[in-house]
């Protein structure tokens, strides 16, 4: 417990110094705790759960347009703001961007947490593969229809409110950085919260055997729904974080971005252990740095390694970086270990 | 506990990595003047962003080879430090960010697409970088009041209206029947306003009004429309993809429209793609090989047309022309400015009012060039099958005159 406190106050620390540690990299760093969050919420689907998701984009997605759009319409007319590209510029002064931001935050979650909720009670009930697919086109429908409201831009795209002239230049860097790595901390605490009761292992008694689940008195579609709206929850809230510090948004490929944060969330989870809480966090952070590393060093061909990189995470770390750590040192993960019985098997062989 | 050890040596790990990597270069090394891009070179837009890095380098190797830029008495060289934009708008904002705070450029040159400028002009309006821009050309990146951000081109709303009011005038003074396709992107969307425009004031009715998705590859149901309803015009914008997709469709489907307006023919390659089916396409252009404009690097735009077929075996696009003339806009800019202050370059940007072998240059209060109209050509083919695109309007520069209406496939 107290070594557990201290390694959670020195990650906290280093989480609230980063950005004045190193302050060029506050983009990144603030992009990394969207990922993070994005990885442990469709953990909880896909790690706890087995119901690999492809939809939880659409939460962030909607998460995004909704957060902007209330932080435009509290104080401007929308449509006007969006027409023509935006053609109008209306500024925001520094405390309406605060108050429609704190706003915005509170209805890309709440609103993307109820969807989830209408959504998994219709769809939830597909089990595997049919699951997957299914998810998918949602993400892919949720593009092309925002791609064609006229109020949100449509396919101009919707230019969040630039950032008030606050602070210095590193305002709006640091306002971001921090926005999302409070995020991250309140989905960790939530999500770690919710693991250490029953709850977790009802997710991972329906990833074992959906139907012994449902024999034994569970109610699986209950705990599949609630499930999912937590992960809308923080996914909208994701979102429209995202949204703020891009200062752009573009219906397929920056909201419902299916094709690549879409996928990234699944591979991250895998890449750090999925069915962990700490896996999605490091598998997010080692992507992360991998990806940005390919970015810069292998220009043109970056999807070229990152593609080499998945192959190889599948062949030698099926399990991901947790599982492969936990095979190797089993009794740092607090599993007993018989010396005995271990070198007996190490004989026979 | 023990994991904690492998979280915290995780943690120690990134955190020495983080900090071993922050290289900074600075704006202008020794003799270099580093500029800083985020090009297109994968996903949707990867060829015009091909276009638009070879009009870079192409104007980069030109300056620094008669001498360079000369700032203070002293000669400079122009370098830049390109990324991959992956087509991506989130991608490209965080590389801008990239490019300056991490890479320490101060003068970037702008992305291919007017979605790409307009997710990267905020952040260089933030830091007060210089943005030479020469492929955003949605008309609403001009009203934001941005005031580092300069462009080579004419807003994407004067595109095509032209055509209509071509149409129109062709037609007796009379009101026309316009049917339109555009892709779902900033830039198409800013010509659907033009034509828009153009309609309500030539009193056109738009009978066909349809969107097509991004990476577009099949526009039959908007064609199947078109050959029930007899349009005067068929509008088509949707970058390369859009100009191909529909050569090949309605050559395919024996679509019969007297006019057919396009963007990116030239980007396309369509006349040598697509020959004789692309017989007759109307496009608008930024600019042509043969206008009368020039400038004392790459003289005349026949010649530049030359030197880059040369380099790169193709004929250049108007996106390569412009990315090139961006360039020189710069070099004028720091000359003028005769400093490597921001402020003081950004001014000289303002101030501009220059020929190059691409147009005149002259920056109106938005950013945009007002110097300089749209041009029309088409592509008209010989007896052998030799297609070749000839400037129909305006009539100053005009080589060919407009055939109108088509001719119909039957006739062919």
């Amino acid at each position: 417990m107290n070594k557990n406190f201290i390694l959670y106050a020195l990650i906290l620390t280093f989480g609230i110094a980063a950005p004045f540690i190193f302050p060029a990299f506050k983009v990144q760093l603030s992009i990394l705790c969207v990922l993070i969050i994005l990885a442990i919420t469709w953990n909880i689907q896909g790690g706890e759960m087995g119901y690999n998701s492809f939809g939880n984009i659409l939460f962030y997605g909607l998460g995004m347009y909704l957060c902007a759009s209330v932080q435009v319409g509290m104080f401007f007319p929308l449509a006007e703001w969006t027409e023509s590209g935006g053609e109008k510029t209306f500024v925001h002064t520094p405390s309406q961007f605060f108050q429609g931001m704190a706003a915005g935050l509170v209805v890309a979650a709440i609103i993307p947490t109820i969807v989830a909720g209408l959504i998994g009670y219709a769809i939830l009930g597909l089990r595997g593969h049919y699951f997957a697919i299914c998810t998918l086109g949602l993400g892919v429908a949720a593009g092309e229809i925002s791609g064609g409201i006229e109020i949100i831009g449509a396919g101009q795209g919707f230019t969040t409110p630039p950032f008030p002239n606050v602070g210095g230049l590193e305002a709006r860097g640091e306002f971001f950085y921090l926005l999302s790595f409070v995020a991250l901390v309140l989905t960790f605490i939530v999500v770690r919260g919710v693991y250490s009761t029953r709850f977790r292992l009802i997710l991972n008694a329906i990833r074992d055997n959906e139907d012994k689940a449902e024999a034994m008195g569970i109610q699986t579609m209950k705990y599949k729904i609630i499930g999912w709206m937590i992960s809308a929850f923080f996914c909208g809230l994701a979102g429209g974080i995202m949204g703020g510090l891009v200062g752009y948004i573009d219906s397929t490929d920056v909201a419902f971005d299916g094709r690549e944060m879409g996928v990234f969330m699944v591979l991250m989870a895998i890449l750090g252990g999925k069915g962990t809480l700490w896996g999605p966090v490091i598998g997010a952070t080692v992507f992360h740095i991998f990806k940005e590393g390919f970015w810069t060093f292998f220009l043109g061909w970056q999807y070229v390694a990152l593609g080499v990189l998945i192959v190889v995470i599948v062949i030698y770390f099926p399990e991901g970086i947790m599982g492969w750590l936990r095979e190797k040192y089993p009794e740092r993960f607090g599993e007993v270990v018989d010396e005995a019985d271990r070198k007996a098997q190490v004989e026979l062989k | 506990m023990k994991i904690n050890k492998i979280i915290l040596s995780f943690i120690s790990a990134i955190a020495i990595l983080l900090s071993t990597s922050v290289v900074s270069f600075a704006k202008v090394v020794g003799d270099k003047i580093v500029l800083g891009a985020a090009i297109s070179l994968t996903g949707k837009y990867s060829s015009n962003g091909v276009h638009t890095q070879n009009g870079y380098n192409l104007a980069v190797e030109r300056i620094n080879s008669m001498g360079g830029v000369k700032v203070g008495g002293k000669t400079y060289k122009f370098e830049i430090i390109y990324y991959d934009d992956e087509s991506n708008p989130k991608r490209a904002a965080q590389l801008a960010e990239r490019l300056i705070s991490q890479d320490g450029v101060e003068f970037m040159l702008g992305p291919y697409s007017s979605g790409l400028t307009k997710a990267i002009a905020p952040v260089t309006e933030k830091y007060g970088v210089p943005m030479v821009e020469a492929n955003g050309a949605s008309r609403s990146l001009f009203t934001k009041g941005y005031k580092y951000l300069f462009a080579v081109l004419a807003p994407a709303n004067l595109y095509l209206d032209v055509a209509i009011e071509t149409a129109v005038e062709l037609n007796g003074g009379k009101p026309v029947r316009i049917a339109q396709a555009f892709e779902q992107d900033a830039f198409s969307q800013d010509v659907r306003l033009g034509i828009l425009d153009a309609a309500k004031r030539t009193g056109s009715e738009i009978i066909i009004d349809d969107k097509l998705p991004k990476e577009l590859n099949d526009m039959a149901a908007t064609l199947v429309k078109v050959k029930q309803m007899k349009p005067d015009v068929l509008v088509v914008s949707g970058h390369t993809k859009g100009a191909l997709t529909a050569i090949r469709q309605i050559a395919e489907m024996k679509v019969d429209v007297p006019m057919l307006a396009m963007t990116h023919c030239d980007a396309a390659k369509l006349s040598k793609q697509h020959g004789k089916n692309s017989q007759y396409a109307l496009c608008a252009s930024q600019w042509h090989k043969s206008l009368t404009y020039k400038d004392k690097f790459f003289g005349t735009g026949m010649k530049y047309a030359k030197d880059f077929e040369k380099q790169f075996k193709y004929d250049p696009p108007y996106q390569s022309a412009e990315s090139s003339a961006a360039l020189l806009v710069f070099k004028d800019a720091f000359e003028r400015a005769n400093s490597f202050d921001k402020k003081k370059v950004r001014d000289a940007l303002a101030a501009t009012n220059m020929q190059t072998f691409y147009g005149n240059i002259k920056f109106a209060e938005g950013g945009q060039n007002v110097d300089k109209p749209m041009v029309l050509f088409q592509v008209i083919c010989d007896g052998s099958g030799k297609c070749e695109n000839k400037v129909v309007a305006p009539l100053k520069w005009a080589s060919a005159k407009l055939v109108h209406p088509i001719p119909k496939w039957s006739e062919r």
